[in-house]
């Protein structure tokens, strides 16, 4: 398979995170086309080539870009969501690490296109190593005149700011980020208004993934068609696919979308180790688990995610064999999940606690089956009623995990003989007393 | 300004309403029935409690969507009873209900608590929690000067910080912790201490935040409410006297889009106790009780012994329009008003430092307020006997001259409600209504006038109210035919002069008040506070939400 390296083209350099020695490998190459062009023509060409956002909700991009309102007044923010907390995913990690100027190039590229003027680095607070790589990359950015006024004689400002996290998983939702930002508690805001309207200090921001930002460069330089042509129709490019969990060789690739997944952990995970597949997360914790009979016709893209009912969301992918626990394995997704609730609205904050609390009670051994129909009914009261996508991420690991792997949890249970969900269809009118 | 009206359709039955509201407004103008816990109309939407969940038809199928933050828009399908919507509404009073604790019959809020009357209405009766309990602790925590926190009944629903965020800008409430476990709380030893402070427990719709002096004392269903105004200073709030067998148990801010929202200030509300302290229940002659027949002979001979040109009469900005028509009207030249210094507390919400209710009264009938005449005439000895008219003058250090004036008085007497400093100075003393016990209009600093009704009777109830003493003694006097059994009487009599009160009868007096031309003597309410919020400015005008 041919393809141009995106996003990990310089991760083998030694001490690329140097700028002399980016420089050298090309970095920052493509600002010399990019101020040649109309920013209009940036945001056109991003739209062309039909890049999602990789952050897990693969909105496309160019879109996102266009709903700024043409004729704020305001100024417009780009905010780069490097809070990577995802169980599972651990790609953007390493842009910044070995690419740093890779994301400043993005950043850049970005900025100037939906002209921005200020842009923030939000990075999650535990990658302490990143920052210091990524603040050391941007002062000497700084310095050469790549951030700045003036941006190379081309009349752009930009100025970058890292801001660092203080360790909650909300922080990554786009506007749970901006409130972090502004130095509230990270909660997300209800919407409308969307960040792209409102925003960052009440102004249009835009909020986008380190690894959809980092691509941008290679956008601008080569044209949106040529990206579109990588990958297939739906799914355009590359990503960082990492995988974790029984395999023989974790670790992380890049790789254009469509490969067939099992193809994928054969060739590059080198196998699932200790037995047979048994499940498969396939982009962070958040994403419905498939099963090994769902992963022989799935591909690793967009469209076929969606076909199997699941998402690719960060391509971080948890791998179980056939010896895994799947009950012990949703409880450690329900404590996270309850755990990092922000506790703003109300399914999220009590349902979150409820499946872990019923969770604790069928390892316990003390449920009987009623309670495994209450866990999916539980899931399907959480999601989609929320200001943020955080209920239905703990919803829909529960309900998949229940209902494809239903034995395991009957292993736990002690039967009854009518289920709890007859009892709750009973519909109780809707007429209030006066 | 007239709000453009749109049609929309909630349940397949189509409504017309203005545009730019939410979809909760819509529902309740027309009375449809829709739960809510964190949406306020005084409030910015939050929506984080997630029971106003409606669906709407969109271009891709009908979608979940909460009414607070949803604005209604030209031909919107609007379902509040759908399947899908009832069972969203269904679900979030079980999640909020899972670890509130279920000790209802020893909670104070009990009968006035959103968590009940939801549940009853729209709730679920097939208890499935299973799990234990989780136990939040933080009961009886105190929060501040007249508030007492309990976390375990908390819903979160933030109600009381964008209170005091956004109205008092205080902001001593915050959420701390996140997840099940986060609880509202204060800053460490920063207790609540703002003059709004008790308007939290009013918007708190479970029992976890209550007034240190209501609560335990009285269960709200015994509570009576009557529709009056406060008398603390010359905004005059729109307030409701809540009460039970004669006597009250507390203020609450009653709804008034165009004057207090739905707030009233710390001050005002716990005058509640005023009513019944230092009351004076008997006629007192020279420091002697005496009963009525005897103090009616008393105020006769008065009459008889002095000229109608000796004997003045002082009145205030605390007494109703009705006492203020019936002096202007019958009693001639020697009526004076004394209007005390402005020295309370003013800030830009709603307190002011005036601290009567109805100076503008005093201008809109043109009482003579120039003291320094009648003290001329006192001290002349034109002036041989003063009737005093609810008006405590005495405690403010700038009418000295007038408290030593009344040593040259050969009669002086006292109609008040109270034991008060100028009850000292007086030889008799007659015991008259609050404005609590009797009907009565007031006109506050903005010029909207308002009525204060009748909550009930006094302990005593021979005790007259002001205007019938004074209508009284006119018709003893011969100076009319006219009796009234009521001060709204009164009312009905004087609105024929004023072209701005034609239209109305006392039992007809808008809750919202009637606008006045009369010259405003303070700013509007809220100055500067600009929370965003919609107001049906409807004539069917009804308040909902609490």
């Amino acid at each position: 398979m041919d393809f141009p390296l995106i996003l990990t083209k310089r991760f083998n350099i030694q001490n690329n995170h140097r700028l002399e020695v980016a420089l050298q490998h090309g970095a920052y190459s493509s600002l010399k086309k990019l101020f040649s062009m109309k920013p209009e023509e940036v945001v056109e060409e991003v739209k062309k080539s039909n890049i999602k956002g990789r952050g897990g909700a693969a909105f496309p991009t160019g879109v996102k870009w266009a709903f700024i309102p043409k004729d704020t007044k305001k100024p417009i923010y780009l905010c780069v969501n490097a809070d990577e907390s995802e169980p599972g995913t651990f790609t953007d990690r390493y842009v910044m690490e070995y690419d740093p100027h890779l994301l400043i190039e993005g950043i850049i590229c970005s900025a100037y296109a939906i002209k921005s003027h200020v842009a923030y680095i939000y990075i999650r607070g535990e990658y302490v190593k990143q920052y210091k790589i990524l603040n050391e990359a941007l002062n000497e950015a700084r310095q050469a005149g790549y951030i700045g006024k003036n941006i190379l004689g081309s009349g752009f400002d930009l100025e970058v700011w890292i801001h660092r996290g203080a360790g909650a998983y909300i922080c990554g939702e786009e506007t749970g980020l901006i409130e972090s930002i502004e130095g509230k508690k990270g909660q997300p805001r209800i919407k409308p208004p969307f960040p792209a309207v409102e925003g960052l200090f009440g102004c249009p921001t835009i909020v986008n993934n380190v690894k959809t930002i980092a691509q941008v460069p290679w956008i601008v330089e080569n044209g949106g068609e040529a990206f579109a042509k990588i990958g297939t129709k739906e799914s355009t490019g590359t990503n960082i696919f990492g995988v974790s969990g029984h395999v023989n060789n974790p670790g992380y690739w890049e790789l254009p979308f469509g490969m067939h997944i099992l193809e994928f952990l054969e060739k590059y995970a080198k196998g699932v180790k200790g037995g047979k597949l048994k499940a498969l997360i396939p982009g962070g914790s958040s994403t419905p688990v498939l099963t090994a009979k769902e992963c022989e016709d799935l591909y690793l893209t967009y469209e076929s995610m969606r076909d199997h009912g699941t998402f690719l969301g960060t391509g971080g992918m948890i791998v179980m064999n056939e010896h895994t626990d799947m009950v012990k394995a949703l409880r450690t997704l329900t404590r996270f999940y309850s755990e990092e609730s922000c506790g703003q609205c109300t399914p999220c904050r009590e349902g979150t606690s409820w499946l872990d609390r019923l969770l604790k009670r069928i390892l316990a051994g003390e449920a009987t089956t009623k309670e495994l129909d209450l866990l999916i009914e539980i899931s399907d009261n959480m999601e989609g009623r929320t200001i943020c996508a955080l209920a239905a991420a703990c919803a829909m690991p529960v309900r998949s995990f229940v209902t494809k792997f239903r034995a395991d949890f009957e292993k736990y249970v002690k039967p009854v003989s009518i289920p709890v969900s007859k009892v709750a269809e009973k519909i109780i009118t809707h007429e209030p007393v006066a | 300004m007239e709000q453009k009206m749109i049609k929309i359709k909630i349940n397949d039955k189509e409504y017309q309403v203005p545009e730019g509201i939410n979809i909760v407004e819509a529902c309740d103008a027309y009375k449809i029935p829709l739960e809510r816990f964190c949406y306020h109309r005084y409030l910015p939407v939050d929506g984080n409690c997630r029971t106003c969940m409606v669906e709407i038809e969109t271009p891709r199928g009908r979608m979940l969507t909460i009414g607070c933050n949803t604005k209604v828009q030209e031909g919107m399908v609007i379902y509040t009873n759908s399947e899908n919507a009832v069972r969203a509404q269904k679900a979030s009073l079980e999640f909020l209900l899972l670890d509130h604790p279920l000790d209802c019959p020893i909670c104070d809020k009990a009968g006035e608590c959103y968590l009940q009357d939801n549940y009853y209405n729209f709730g679920r009766y097939d208890y499935r929690r299973i799990v234990p309990r989780y136990f939040k602790g933080g009961k009886a925590v105190d929060a501040g000067d007249h508030i007492v926190l309990d976390q375990e009944r908390c819903i979160l629903c933030t109600r009381c910080i964008r209170f005091l965020d956004n109205i008092p800008g205080t902001s001593e409430l915050g959420i701390v912790h996140r997840g099940h476990v986060s609880k509202i709380t204060t800053f460490p030893n920063k207790p609540i201490r703002n003059n709004y402070s008790g308007n939290i427990t009013d918007i708190c719709p479970v029992g976890a935040l209550t007034l240190k002096e209501f609560r335990f004392k009285q269960r709200v269903w015994f509570l009576k409410k009557t529709p009056s105004v406060c008398t603390e200073c010359a905004r005059g709030c729109s307030i409701y006297i809540e009460h039970n067998r004669g006597k009250i148990w507390r203020f609450m801010p009653r709804e008034n889009p165009k004057l207090n929202r739905a707030w009233i200030c710390d001050k005002g509300r716990f005058s509640f106790k005023k009513n019944h302290e230092n009351r004076v229940l008997e006629p007192i002659k020279d420091n002697q009780n005496i009963d009525f027949n005897h103090a009616t002979i008393e105020i006769e001979t008065i009459l008889q012994n002095y000229s109608w040109n000796e004997i003045a009469w002082l009145c205030g900005p605390y007494s109703s329009n009705e006492t203020l028509y019936i002096l202007k009207t019958y009693y001639g030249d020697n009526v004076f008003a004394y209007i005390p210094p402005a020295k309370g507390h003013k800030d830009d919400l709603l307190m002011l430092a005036e601290e009567y209710p109805n100076e503008q009264g005093i201008r809109f009938f043109g009482i003579n307020t120039d003291i320094k005449s009648l003290i001329n005439k006192i001290n002349n000895k034109q002036i041989k006997a003063l009737f005093i008219l609810e008006n405590n003058f005495a405690k403010f250090n700038e009418a000295k001259e007038l408290v030593d004036a009344l040593k040259m008085l050969e009669k002086t007497v006292y109609f008040t409600s109270f034991q008060d400093e100028t009850a000292k100075q007086v030889s008799l003393i007659i015991p008259i209504r609050t404005f609590a016990e009797t009907n009565g209009t007031y006109i506050n600093a903005t010029s909207l006038l308002q009525k204060a009704e009748q909550a009930f009777e006094p302990e005593n109830q021979d005790i007259v109210s002001l205007p019938l003493a004074l209508a009284q003694i006119v018709y003893y006097l011969n100076k009319t035919q006219k009796r009234y059994s009521d001060p709204s009487e009164i009312f009905n009599e004087y609105k024929n002069q004023f072209p701005e009160l034609k239209d109305y009868s006392f039992s007809n007096i808008p809750s919202m008040g009637i606008q006045l031309s009369l010259p405003k003597i303070a700013d509007e309410p809220f100055k500067n506070k600009k929370v965003d919020f919609n107001v049906f400015m409807w004539n069917d005008y009804v308040s909902v939400t609490r």
